[in-house]
């Protein structure tokens, strides 16, 4: 008990508990109490997290190296009981079990006061059913037993509990031929069942000779194989789970060429429409290929937005649910949204009313147009440019005007800064001003 | 009267909905917390708080409000608190801001409950969008919703229109919402029409560059023509 009031914090009992240090008289008791009144205190600035990392529950400082001071987890001493032991005695007993009734002794406790002998309880006699004279020659005989060697049979049961193994060793073979164990159960119920029907009992247990024989002759054969069967079957079950392994890898592979086919024949489709296009591209500039084909980047362009889900189920949902992105809208589509609402001074979830939700998911969708707007501009600007260098580097001299308004992406016309540009890489490295040059 | 006409026998699956039918119902939810002026020493709570749901207009929201669950942070003894009636509010102390769950059951339990995320605070931060006013009641943050009731279930539309006032006081919230709506709803809508403009604009931009990409390779290839002759 002092060990679990000392963990629980909890104050020593006014009255001590009966130990064997407060009959002995022992001054630990006292060292105790004095040590769990010391208390360190936190020193100023310290933070409260490091002061209990270094200073348990308890106060105490940290063990340094291992001590062996307090009772801790160690298992107390058997508590000398005050009571004095109880008495054994070597007493005489019987076995009802016997019928010599020969004297044994044992140990016991003579406050049990004499009682029957506890195993006593396990004295169990098997009924072996008997038969008469008449009864065996009007119902019990046997082609394969004579009524001597039947009646041998029984005694055996009766000697040996229906010990059968017990009873197939003991069998007289002098006076009868050898019997399996199987022989023997097979006649002892066959012959229990019939003088159980005789006596009018309905549930008759039956016993398959035939089965019990193939089950031990199999369990001997498995028992039988020598050491190269056994290793032979082993290496024939590894070729096994090898050849099944290569048929699941043969599958899966066909199933990918499938895919492989499946995904060609789509492409081949695609291929054929830019086939056409390709020679056309290929006469106007077959120096420089353009890799960027800025036309169905402007297609994409045209139908950008956030499309938001209607909520016209049925049931209880949140105005403010309304707002929220739909998972297709990628990370960096609401990163740029954000940044643009942070930009414009607006709050990134605003008071959730319906004429709020509908401008403001009106406005988060134009702010992705505007970006993907601003991007296809961007890799358009970059296209003049290369075409721009190609032509120079065609016409030695001359050069082509850009128009002015697709120059410097950075700074609208009007002086507003437009928000979340994607960063145009000069990789041609563009002469800085297009200006006095004419075609 | 109202209540003779209706049917009566409000079963667990008489919840034929009302198609077409949409009520809304404003709420506020967040929390007030007072600062104790030092830190408490037994256990270092620095605040009182309270987090609470609450109807926007005045009305016993109880009418059709089974419960609602506030799950706070998992160190507080049964985080789990659950009130069944108005006010909607759970007070504690403590020394940290966490996600408090909120999770508002219905009377009609074929309506799906619905659930919010506070973040509990106790501290003024600049900078972010938490209403951290002082009014003498110390820190109060608090957001609008609205419960939407999309075709509701034939008793929980007769919950909904038969609630009840529930102060007879006038009903007021620490935030002026109605003027924060207006607000709002301004810049979102002059935001909007900046980035329509902006918008415009690049098309146009977009228009002249294509074309003028066509321009360019034609007389590069022009040029190409030319040379092929010499």
């Amino acid at each position: 008990m002092a060990d679990v009031r000392d963990i629980m914090e909890l104050e020593q009992p006014a009255t001590p508990e009966i130990t064997r240090e407060s009959i002995i008289g022992s001054d630990k008791l006292k060292k105790r109490t004095f040590t769990t009144t010391k208390v360190s205190r936190r020193p100023e600035g310290m933070h409260r997290e490091v002061f209990a990392l270094l200073y348990n529950d308890n106060k105490d400082a940290p063990a340094l190296f291992p001590s062996d001071t307090s009772n801790g987890y160690k298992q107390t001493k058997i508590k000398l009981g005050m009571r004095k032991p109880r008495k054994w005695e070597w007493i005489p007993f019987t076995n009802p079990a016997r019928t010599d009734g020969a004297v044994f002794y044992h140990w016991r406790r003579p406050s049990d006061g004499p009682k029957e002998y506890p195993f006593a309880k396990f004295n169990k006699k098997i009924e072996v059913p008997t038969y008469t004279d008449a009864i065996y020659q009007q119902h019990l005989q046997s082609e394969d037993w004579t009524k001597e060697e039947t009646d041998h049979l029984m005694d055996l049961a009766q000697r040996f509990d229906l010990r059968f193994i017990i009873m197939s060793d003991r069998y007289d073979t002098e006076k009868f031929s050898k019997r399996s164990v199987e022989d023997l159960k097979d006649r002892y119920h066959k012959v229990c069942g019939t003088l159980a029907k005789i006596s009018g009992e309905k549930k008759v247990y039956h016993y398959d000779a035939d089965h019990e024989r193939r089950r031990k002759e199999q369990l001997k054969r498995l028992y039988d194989r020598t050491p190269e069967q056994i290793e032979e079957e082993q290496s024939l079950l590894n070729e096994l789970k090898k050849i099944e392994a290569r048929k699941k890898e043969r599958e899966r592979k066909t199933q990918d060429l499938q895919k492989l086919i499946s995904q060609a024949d789509n492409q081949g489709d695609s291929l054929r429409k830019s086939d056409k296009k390709l020679p056309k591209k290929k006469l106007a500039n077959p120096a420089r290929p353009s890799r960027v084909d800025t036309s169905h980047i402007l297609q994409a362009v045209e139908t950008a937005g956030i499309k938001f889900p209607d909520y016209k189920n049925s049931g209880v949902s949140l105005r403010s649910q309304r707002m929220k992105l739909p998972a297709n809208v990628g990370q960096k589509k609401s990163k740029g949204i954000e940044q643009m609402l942070q930009e414009m001074e607006l709050e990134l979830n605003p008071t959730p009313t319906e004429e709020i939700c509908l401008n403001f998911n009106e406005l988060r969708s134009d702010m992705v147009l505007h970006m993907e707007l601003k991007a296809a501009l961007a890799t358009c600007e970059f296209e003049l440019q290369s075409l721009r260098h190609q032509y120079e580097a065609l016409n030695p001299g001359k050069s082509l005007a850009i128009p002015p308004q697709l120059l410097s992406s950075t700074t609208e016309q009007d002086g507003t800064k437009l928000i979340g540009n994607a960063e145009i890489i000069d990789v041609v490295g563009s002469p800085g001003t297009p200006s006095g040059s004419g075609t | 009267m109202e209540n003779m006409s209706l049917p009566t026998d409000f079963g667990p699956d008489s919840g034929g909905r009302i198609k077409g039918m949409c009520i809304v119902k404003p709420i506020v939810y967040g929390n007030v917390a007072r600062y104790f002026g030092k830190k408490r020493e037994e256990d270092g709570h620095t605040h009182q708080w309270t987090v609470y749901v609450k109807p926007y207009y005045n009305e016993d929201m109880s009418a059709y409000v089974k419960k609602v669950h506030f799950k706070l942070h998992e160190s507080y003894s049964n985080p789990n608190r659950i009130v069944v009636k108005p006010p909607y509010e759970i007070s504690e102390t403590g020394w940290g801001e966490f996600e408090v769950v909120i999770k508002i059951h219905f009377s009609d339990s074929n309506e799906r409950p619905v659930t919010m995320y506070h973040i509990l605070k106790l501290f003024h931060t600049g900078g972010t969008n938490d209403i951290g006013v002082e009014q003498g009641k110390g820190l109060v943050s608090e957001s609008y919703d609205e419960i939407v009731f999309q075709d509701p279930t034939q008793l929980m539309h007769h919950l909904l229109t038969n609630s009840k006032p529930l102060a007879m006081s006038s009903w007021e919230h620490n935030t002026n919402f109605e003027e924060k709506k207006k607000k709002t709803l301004k810049a979102i809508i002059d935001a909007k029409q900046k980035v329509r403009s902006e918008i415009i604009m690049l098309k146009n931009r977009l228009k002249l560059a294509r074309e003028t990409i066509s321009q360019f390779k034609e007389e590069i290839a022009k040029t190409q023509e030319n040379q092929y002759v010499i």
